[in-house]
């Protein structure tokens, strides 16, 4: 598919691509998949050391990109590996996507189900989702983007204001000593954070979009380094209100700080429901996007100029994908499953993938 | 509509040739002959009026049609009948005319054009259709013996109603100033609010059958040539028979026609559009109606009043912020009523649960009828109060508000707090400045409601999801509608929810990629 001249995005839409996508269903479990790992309140020094990795993968990524401006991932990884492997690892990494939106839309209904609509079946909370969010994929990148224009301050307005409001229960010393068992277990959770920055790989299929390319590494810096900063933030303020023995003992812990505390007087006694909206708002972020990348990647595998038809095809096999795992547990597995693969699989194909254009420039040239 | 329009134009095409034979004649230059065709063709009319005289001292014949109530019979009078009976000797002799006419009709035709008609407005045609169309718009046909072209003079000239301000459009502070339903006096008005060299006005015709002027202004250097171009397109693009008003030009030239949402704003007050005009946008007028068209039309604009230019920054930046909490809640309040009412009732502050279970225990009807209910019946009130006469409009308001909601209340059909609910949804959307948004956010209100009422909080946020979605593709003309907060501009967003003091706003909308962006050259 040649890149349609009118859909660009300019660089603050590429950082919100990058901040919207990776702040996906991960937060709401974040503190308590780390403080598992880490056993100390230190998880969050394990945020910020992983986030700083992430960013370096990322401007790996760039450097990539900068190499074929015009293709996205998809394509370029045909020129540089040969048509099949190409191929075969585009098909990995769509139905890597598709696993991922439909874990992303599963984790949405099973919250949505056990906290506002606890009759409704999944079925009918994961169709209307996923009908609305194909009425917008349709629109192509530049509705995507403009959507997550409007999403990202609000989810990050409110986000923030539910967390501050929290200041009341929160106790410095559930955060105290700093790094008392030294750095190690700050590095045995390390994999576990980078799960949580899962997403910064959609570079590789934005780039070709970008109407600014020259901007695209401080644009990578900036769509990473707002998730990082978010996540530290949260971290700190549910390890700090629970302290380690009481986060590893809560299944959605954001969730309960929010609900734990009350400010009478206001007009919503509990915000744990405007918490709930916004983030529901926030998976949806998240579903587009990995949802047009798939679709995108289609179509791109086969050469066709619309994706149109391919999102269609797709809707059906999410809806299918999401259903698989039976209960939560199944859900979380699924999402430690796309977690690993994503950071193991991306991390290793953008430093093999860099390589091996290293290595064909080089040959070029001496040809 | 669409299927209505075309076989329409079928019947057209299949009429029209039977009219080309007698109406694309040219005149004769034979009067006599000349007026039995016109005659036939539009005499039957009682308002044709025909009358014969002589050209100066001379034997020439000629004729004057005009439409009795259109024309300005003065100007028939004095500048036309007068000029060529009396008017003409003193210019020639007879000896000269008679010379003259023997010989070169055409410096004939000079000497009328040039010398003897003191009319302005002058138009030479050659053919009958043309004499038609010219003397049933209200020009004045004069047809000359010996020449075989006839002149059209003058234009309609119709009664007007004075310039007053515009009901639907009332501002507390503000020119006191409102289009007509004449073009002439409308283009007038903004030429004089504008008095800018580069304000451009351009003339188009729309309607096959009944025609009427259609006139697009915009300020040559401001507004993008692209803009301009594809207004022009968009009016050239239609067909239709006539055009009653401009509520169908709109129509005709918008986006997207499924949309609930305005992608053209219409107004009746001049300042207004010069406003428009000096951001880069452009303005169409049409003939007979009052209301003005302005495009692109953005999303902040149709939470804009004029008059929050006209006061001072800290209060319109206050007014506006309520503005935008008060669509907010005319379209949110009944559907958030709906889903805590039904499915979440835990959310709910404490106190207030209580009452509301007190209040609902002896309705019986679930949430969302009792809001259906309301809701329908506050509508029916409004357009109820649309029609009648001033006084008892005002009076039925006020009646249907308090008294059937505490009638209803009574006999349980409702609860109390559904009647708050509806009523400050209903005054929330009183405030929106211009009409068509409040038609777009009722609808939507009742689509709103549905969701919640089948998926409750989520349902909510599903709707607007759906809404942002919607909106986030819309366009007009080319511009975002979501402008400036999607494609993000800050620098129009000191003009969006806030309104910035007039210092800081030295430049034109970003949004509109004017060339020329700077105010205050």
């Amino acid at each position: 598919m040649n890149s349609n001249p009118v859909d660009r995005i300019s660089t603050y839409q590429v950082i919100m691509f990058l901040a919207n996508f990776i702040l996906g269903a991960g937060i709401l479990t974040l503190p308590r998949t780390l403080t598992e790992k880490v056993g100390t309140p230190d998880a969050w020094i394990g945020i910020i050391m992983s986030g700083l990795f992430i960013i370096l993968i990322a401007l790996l990524i760039v450097r990539l990109c900068k190499k074929f401006p015009n293709e996205s991932f998809y394509q370029f990884s045909q020129k540089l590996v040969g048509k099949w492997l190409g191929i075969i690892i585009s098909m990995v990494i769509i139905i890597y996507y598709i696993c991922l939106s439909a874990f992303e839309v599963r984790s949405m209904a099973e919250t949505t189900m056990l906290y506002l609509l606890q009759g409704t079946p999944t079925w009918a909370v994961m169709m209307p989702f996923l009908w609305i969010g194909l009425y917008l994929v349709i629109g192509g990148i530049n509705s995507i983007a403009r959507m997550l224009e409007i999403i990202f301050p609000i989810t990050v307005l409110c986000f923030l204001l539910v967390i501050f409001l929290g200041i009341g229960i929160f106790e410095i010393d559930n955060l105290r000593p700093v790094l008392g068992m030294g750095i190690k277990p700050v590095i045995k959770g390390l994999t576990t954070t980078s799960l949580s920055f899962a997403g910064f790989e959609i570079m590789l299929v934005i780039y070709m979009f970008m109407k600014e390319k020259k901007n695209a590494s401080k644009a990578a810096i900036f769509g990473i380094g707002i998730p990082l900063v978010f996540y530290t933030i949260t971290v700190i303020s549910v390890v700090g209100s629970f302290s380690v023995t009481g986060v590893v003992s809560q299944t959605w812990p954001v969730l309960t700080f929010v609900r734990s505390y009350e400010i009478t007087g206001l007009f919503f006694e509990r915000f744990d429901s405007i918490l709930l909206v916004i983030w529901i708002m926030q998976i949806f972020a998240t579903f587009i996007v990995s949802f047009f990348a798939a679709a995108i990647g289609m179509a791109q595998i086969f050469n066709k100029k619309s994706f149109h038809p391919f999102l269609f095809a797709i809707i059906p096999i999410i809806y299918l994908v999401a259903m698989i795992p039976e209960d939560i547990n199944g859900v979380f597995k699924m999402g430690d499953l796309l977690g690993n693969f994503s950071f193991y699989t991306f991390g290793a194909l953008t430093i093999f993938l860099l390589f091996v254009s290293f290595v064909k420039e080089k040959v070029n040239g001496k040809m | 509509m669409k299927r209505w329009r075309s076989k329409f134009n079928q019947e057209q095409e299949q009429n029209t040739p039977n009219h080309t034979t007698s109406s694309d004649k040219n005149l004769s230059g034979n009067l006599t002959y000349d007026l039995q065709v016109i005659k036939k063709e539009i005499g039957h009319n009682s308002d044709v009026k025909f009358r014969e005289f002589q050209l100066g001292e001379t034997t020439v014949q000629v004729a004057v049609i005009f439409i009795d109530g259109l024309c300005d019979i003065e100007l028939i009078q004095t500048h036309i009948m007068g000029g060529l009976m009396l008017g003409l000797t003193s210019l020639a002799t007879k000896q000269q005319l008679e010379d003259d006419i023997e010989r070169q009709s055409e410096r004939l035709s000079k000497y009328i054009k040039n010398q003897s008609l003191s009319v302005c407005t002058l138009k030479e045609v050659h053919t009958i259709e043309e004499i038609k169309m010219g003397t049933l718009f209200g020009s004045i046909c004069l047809l000359v013996d010996g020449l075989s072209e006839c002149f059209l003079l003058g234009e309609a000239s119709t009664k007007s109603r004075g310039i007053d301000e515009p009901d639907s459009e009332a501002l507390v502070r503000g020119p006191r100033v409102g289009f007509v339903e004449n073009l002439c006096d409308n283009t007038a008005l903004l030429r004089r609010s504008g008095r800018n060299q580069n304000l451009s006005i351009l003339g188009f015709e729309v309607g096959e059958v009944s025609k009427k002027e259609l006139v697009i202004a915009y300020i040559q250097g401001i507004a993008e040539p692209q803009l301009i171009e594809e207004v022009k397109k968009r009016i050239k693009r239609i067909k239709i028979d006539a055009v009653p008003d401009s509520g169908y030009i709109e129509q005709l030239i918008e986006d997207n026609y499924l949309s609930p949402f305005p992608q053209v704003q219409s107004t009746e007050r001049p300042d207004r559009v010069m406003s428009a005009l000096m951001e880069g946008r452009v303005a169409l007028i049409l003939d007979g109606s009052p209301f003005a068209l302005i495009v692109p039309v953005t999303f902040q604009m149709l939470l804009q009043s004029p008059e929050d230019y006209y006061e001072r920054w800290i209060a319109a930046t206050l007014i506006r912020m309520l503005r935008f909490v008060a669509s907010f809640i005319s379209l949110f309040a009944p559907s958030l009523y709906i889903a805590f009412i039904s499915f979440h009732q835990g959310l709910i502050p404490t106190k207030l649960v209580f009452h509301i279970a007190v209040t609902r225990g002896g309705v019986p009807f679930p949430p969302l009828i009792e809001a259906l209910i309301m809701e329908v019946s506050i509508e029916v009130l409004r357009e109820a109060g649309l029609r009648l006469p001033k006084p008892i409009g005002q009076s039925l308001g006020i009646v249907g508000g308090l008294i059937i909601g505490e009638a209803a209340v009574e006999a349980g059909i409702v609860s109390s707090i559904m009647v708050i609910v509806v009523a400050v949804t209903a005054i929330s959307s009183f405030t929106l400045p211009q009409y068509n948004v409040g038609i777009a956010l009722r609808m939507l209100r009742f689509i709103s409601m549905l969701f919640a009422s089948v998926f409750g909080l989520y349902g909510v946020v599903l709707f607007s999801l759906l809404l942002c979605s919607h909106v986030v593709k819309l366009k007009s003309f080319g511009v975002p509608y979501l402008s400036p907060s999607a494609p993000f501009r800050f620098a129009d967003w000191k003009d969006f929810i806030i309104r910035g003091p007039l210092f800081l706003m030295k430049r034109r909308p970003k949004t509109l990629q004017s060339k020329n962006s700077v105010r205050e050259k």
